[in-house]
């Protein structure tokens, strides 16, 4: 009896797995045996699923109070604005028909639109953004946006369809602020602390969607909402599943459980060209967002307060070498802090080109040259040599910190790189002023305002200039920006301070990356080429047609 | 002697772990020598490129050798490994010998100590400790390290203990020995084979645990080329650019279960008791 | 016995105050608390609403009597709220006033982390046991050889490598098994008996990831155990007697060899409320591992404080009964004779 056991000794695990597997195989329903051509043109038409994947879910679902990016990526199919930006990034009114600013342009009137209602059939009007204008100001409000607002010295409704703000002067991103504020129901918070009450897991909007059902950790669902002040949405659903890791986020694109996903340059230039299949059922799509990644110098540790030195950096690297190495070209080199492409952004401003004996010539001036013959430039005895820190997590800028300390060392400069957990990264190095050089991104409001990042004010440790950047002539330009409400004057200060920034070099704008989303093809409707909104300027009318709908599970 | 070197080599199993982590140490050790390229040389023109007679292994996201890389990393795996488990044979040998020689409260403490790092799970612990820290090779070292001496510490302490009654401590004793002669010249020599054998098994885990480190961003930092930050690099794309997983995921399966047959052949070579020829 | 059970339940309170004390001091090493990473990078959000944040949470008040707050807090077993999500209760559900339940984290993490856990070492168990006695009785020889090789080679795999392989190839290539997650949508519309089904089909590839790498573990340990048993005398007597063998290895050596397994099993138990944080993270469940690392990530110091306190007093408490089961289990203790 033993000796037939040991023959077949790995027999009772073969079993277990084979039953395993057999069990799982066999109880899927029959799957389709030719999918759809999902290629194929149909007409618009309501209903449908439309599935995406987050990172991170949100904290909660009252925008203000959560603050990060996946609370407000959902919020904003739930809640509205008073007002909003088109497609060609214009503002234009939301819940606001229209708005007037004073002659003294101290002043802001929104007239909303009338008959609008909560997703509970309770009237919406001035007094809910009344309200929301309270909590937002309110001390005791745990959310870190309450500076734009708090600006306002007196804020009424008169009555239910108009709202008024008045400022002590004329604060031109006023509007921008306007638009980021996402107003809430005072019927069913105005007895709640906004900070603990349950409605951030059950919130009750305006917009196209209301929540559904979330299931805490693993997806939020949302269902169209017929009382949309904003009209009717055409898909039915949205889902967004929690999934943490992007790898597994891609192979879920590529199952077709999930229909949207951003793509990283690899995946979007070499994966998918290598595999013709996937382009029958998932386009991909090119968009440049509002953000761009740069080199900053701590100004006020030398060598980096020579403006020789810092110009040399900046002819030392090689921009395009980033943008084809570190985005495989799916990328555009950056002049000004501002999107390209935008009228915020100098056209007459090129970067610096790549120059490495310039770089050196720069060096050389400014006392750095290799005495000792060790490859590495010094002066006065001592190296030239720093730490780039970068936070963890955030694999371009990881690479691109790697191709730029190769730069760095074929002109003679010794660079090191150190990646540190963002918490760490802000409270040891940032706010104490200790490092030497960082790569970073911003990410930008639409909004040219650049006061808190750029003005000499905003150095305290905590706030945003904590590179030390200090240029009175900046400084005043800022403060006109802030006054100035005439797009087209306002344009001609910004593009003034863009070109004395260039000048200044006190960072080295490395790139701005394309936001490369991949689409299932059963959605459709979508603009192609992207609009400067963006392809999800008009998300609400994509639609799904009834043949490539995902089979669900009906009541 | 004899006796234990045929008992070990009678073990097919434990020779081959014997093998698989000669060649690795060689290959680590000769790495500048074998490598074709530099590790660090980045090339964007050949961007994830898949094995060739030019690149053995292929390249990676910055267009370096996958393969010199590979032999750079396994110097980086190794010395994670047995530093790591130094430093923990290190404080465990100690702390053993004095509570199991000792005894009295000072045993308690060092006891109650051990339950109390046994009850926290130890990745957590490494995690929260690294990602507070900035992750570098020498902290992921000293976590580990400091996070897997306790096992050591009660062998060595249960070894003392069964010795420490033995005839010839009890006339070392007598005949007026002093205590530190009697720890390091009797009683440790005698308790060493389990921490040789929990040594080599803690090599393993640790290799594994510094791959884990990596998926989680806190692992070896670049440029510095580890087994495990090559796997992480392309998980992305494992089925396009499976060289980045199938190279690395190989390699640390290779070596941990060389350690774990080595590791394992020798518990078999010294302990008495699962000889077969017993009777 | 009652002495010893008494004795162990007086160790256990200093014991956890050193866990907690430990886990307080190795959170504080960190720069950066829950003001730095909620608000911290974002210019729209100024230097005095962090600051409010700041004393809010009572950050900037010292060290020790941040230590003593909690410790007052947990002695009536409140272990505060999370910083990160908003306010969630940390261990267990609160309801407020108006009937609104809002659900712990804790309390939402350590199910599905035990299940899974739990369904992974009963696969080490039915899987490991036959291994170890086939190992055992065939020293030596294949059989035994290849079990230990096999067992090595699934402790030896990353697991994460083989995570994502077995993802693509039963979720992509084919369409066996769902890639990530717990619950298909839709799930509330099954029938009961078809919502098991998927439950089982979404923790299959989990299960069968975790339980591989413990494979070794425990069938050595069974094939040691029941080597040394069946080389003691006991033994040779019964063998001597004319006893059949599957009496010898059944009923004697056996279950004399699982005695330890029971002890063994108590140390496993740390690992099972400590989720994996890498296998929740690749499938995408919500488990104790996730829920640690994202609060490590936010510096959310009472989900912190309170997994490492709850984990460690399960643990504790899990010991205990592993103990109190083997002295049960054992006649040589539960007869006094011996310890």
């Amino acid at each position: 009896m033993f000796a037939a056991a040991l023959r077949h000794s790995a027999l009772p695990l073969r079993l277990l797995l084979a039953s395993l597997l057999l069990l799982a195989a066999c109880s899927k329903p029959p799957t389709e045996t030719a999918s759809p051509d999902y290629g194929q043109t149909f007409a618009p038409e309501p209903g449908g699923t439309l599935i995406s994947a987050t990172i991170a879910e949100p904290s909660g679902l009252i925008p203000m109070i959560a603050g990060e990016a996946a609370a407000s990526a959902i919020a904003s199919n739930i809640f509205n604005t008073l007002l909003k930006y088109d497609k060609n990034l214009e503002l234009t009114g939301e819940l606001a028909q229209s708005w007037k600013v004073s002659p003294d342009q101290k002043t802001i009137t929104f007239h909303l639109k009338p008959g609008m209602q909560w997703a509970d059939g309770a009237p919406l009007t001035s007094a809910d953004v009344l309200f929301t204008w309270k909590v937002v100001t309110d001390d005791k409000t745990r959310t870190p946006y309450g500076a734009d607002f708090k600006l306002v010295v007196q804020a009424e409704a008169p009555d239910p369809l108009t709202f008024r703000v008045t400022y002590p002067q004329p604060y031109a991103p006023a509007l921008d602020s306007w638009a980021g504020l996402q107003i809430l129901p005072q019927h069913l918070l105005k007895d709640e602390d906004i900070n603990t009450t349950a409605f951030a897991r059950n919130p009750v909007g305006s917009s196209y969607y209301q929540l559904e059902s979330w299931r805490h950790g693993e997806s939020i669902s949302l269902v169209r909402n017929a009382k949309s002040t904003q009209g009717q949405a055409m898909i039915q659903r949205l889902i967004s599943r929690s999934i943490p890791d992007t790898a597994t986020q891609f192979l879920e694109l590529l199952a077709n459980n999930i229909d949207y996903m951003g793509l990283d340059p690899v995946q979007y230039a070499r994966v998918f060209p290598s595999r013709p299949d996937l382009s029958k059922k998932i386009a991909l799509y090119k968009e440049l967002g509002n953000n761009y990644t740069y080199m900053g110098f701590n100004l006020k540790h030398k060598p980096f307060d020579d403006i020789r030195v810092r110009k040399a950096i900046n002819y030392a690297v090689d921009k395009q070498e980033l943008i084809d190495g570190v985005l495989l070209g799916l990328g555009e080199p950056v002049a000004s802090p501002y999107k390209p492409g935008t009228r915020w952004a100098n056209p007459e401003l090129k970067p610096y080109p790549y120059d490495p004996e310039k770089a050196r010539e720069l060096l050389r001036s400014a006392g750095f040259e290799d005495h000792d013959n060790d490859g590495i430039l010094d002066r006065n005895g001592k190296p030239f040599s720093f730490e780039i820190l970068t936070n963890n997590g955030n694999k371009q800028r990881e690479l691109s910190a790697v191709l730029v300390q190769r730069r760095l060392k074929e002109i003679g400069i010794d660079a090191s790189i150190r990646k540190v957990e963002w918490a760490s990264f802000i409270e040891r190095f940032i706010k104490t002023g200790d490092f030497d050089v960082v790569v970073l991104g911003w990410s930008l409001a639409l909004d040219p305002d650049q006061y808190s990042i750029w003005h000499s004010s905003q150095q305290a440790p905590g706030q945003f200039n904590f590179i030390g950047y200090n240029n009175p002539h900046v400084d005043k330009l800022l403060e006109q920006g802030r006054l100035e409400l005439n797009p087209d004057k306002r344009m001609k200060i910004y593009h003034e301070f863009a070109k004395i920034l260039l000048e200044d070099s006190p960072i080295v704008y490395l790139y701005a990356g394309y936001g490369l989303p991949a689409i299932h093809k059963r959605v459709k409707g979508i603009d192609n080429p992207a609009p400067p909104a963006g392809i999800g300027h008009n998300s609400y009318d994509w639609y799904i047609p009834a043949p490539l709908r995902r089979k669900e599970i009906t009541p | 002697m004899k006796q234990t070197l045929t008992k070990a080599f009678s073990n097919p199993l434990a020779l081959i772990g014997f093998f698989i982590i000669a060649t690795i140490m060689l290959l680590a050790l000769f790495a500048p020598l074998i490598a074709p390229y530099d590790p660090d040389a980045i090339d964007v023109k050949a961007i994830l490129l898949s094995p060739s007679a030019v690149h053995y292994m292929g390249t990676d996201g910055l267009g370096r050798d996958v393969f010199s890389r590979m032999l750079f990393g396994a110097r980086i795996s190794l010395l994670v490994g047995i530093v790591a488990v130094g430093i923990a044979t290190a404080i465990g040998v100690v702390l053993g010998a004095i509570a199991g020689y000792y005894r009295g409260w000072v045993d308690v403490f060092i006891m109650r100590t051990v339950d109390v790092m046994l009850s926290i799970p130890t990745f957590f612990l490494i995690l929260a400790v690294i990602a507070f820290l900035t992750p570098s090779i020498w902290n992921i070292m000293i976590v580990i390290g400091l996070t897997s001496w306790m096992g050591v510490t009660r062998l060595v302490r249960a070894e003392f203990l069964s010795l420490r009654n033995r005839e010839f401590v009890m006339a070392s004793q007598t005949l007026g020995a002093r205590d530190a002669r009697l720890i390091f010249t009797h009683l440790l020599p005698n308790s060493l084979t389990p921490v040789i054998v929990s040594s080599v098994l803690g090599v393993a885990s640790a290799v594994l645990v510094e791959s884990g480190l990596s998926f989680l961003g806190l692992g070896v930092q670049a440029p510095q080329a580890s087994w495990g930050n090559i796997l992480t690099d392309g998980k992305e794309y494992i089925q396009f650019a499976w060289w980045l997983s199938l190279f690395p995921g190989l390699a640390i399966l290779i070596t941990v279960l060389g350690y774990n047959l080595l590791g394992e052949g020798l518990r078999d070579v010294f302990d008495p008791r699962t000889s077969k020829n017993k009777l | 016995m009652i002495k010893y059970l008494l004795k162990r339940l007086f160790w256990m309170v200093p014991l956890l105050v050193g866990i907690s004390l430990i886990s307080f001091l190795i959170m504080h090493l960190a720069p950066g608390d829950i003001t730095t990473t909620e608000a911290g990078f974002n210019p729209k959000a100024s230097q005095e609403s962090r600051q409010k944040l700041r004393e809010m949470y009572n950050l900037d008040k010292p060290l020790l009597v941040q230590y003593g707050l909690w410790l007052e807090r947990m002695s009536t077993l409140d272990f505060g709220r999370s910083f990160a999500s908003h306010q969630r209760p940390v261990f267990w559900e609160v309801t407020d006033d108006k009937g609104n339940v809002t659900p712990g984290l804790i309390q939402e993490a350590l199910p599905i982390t035990l299940l899974i856990n739990m369904l992974s070492l009963g696969l080490i168990i039915i899987v490991a046991l036959p291994l170890g006695i086939i190992s055992a009785l065939t020293q030596n020889r294949l059989p035994d050889r290849s079990i230990t090789l096999f067992v090595f080679i699934g402790f030896a795999i990353p697991g994460f490598w083989l995570a994502l392989i077995l993802m693509y190839w039963t979720g992509v290539v084919h369409d066996w098994l769902p890639i990530s997650g717990l619950h298909s949508l839709g799930f509330e519309r099954m029938p009961w008996w078809g919502q098991m089904l998927d439950s089982m089909r979404h923790l299959a590839l989990p299960v069968f990831v975790s339980a591989l790498s413990g494979l070794a573990g425990i069938s050595l340990f069974v094939r040691n155990g029941m080597l040394e048993v069946l080389h003691q005398d006991f033994v040779t007597t019964a063998r001597a007697k004319g006893l059949p063998e599957s009496a010898v290895v059944f009923r004697h050596a056996l279950r004399n060899a699982l005695l330890p397994l029971i002890t063994l099993l108590g140390l496993a138990i740390p690992g099972l409320i400590g989720g994996s944080v890498i296998a929740e993270s690749i499938f995408a469940i919500p488990g104790m591992g996730k829920l640690f690392y994202d609060a490590v990530l936010m510096r959310d110091f009472p989900v912190i404080m309170g997994i490492l306190t709850i984990g460690s007093a399960l643990t504790l408490l899990g010991n205990l009964l592993a103990d109190l089961a083997y002295a049960w289990a054992d006649p040589r203790i539960r007869r006094g004779v011996m310890q």
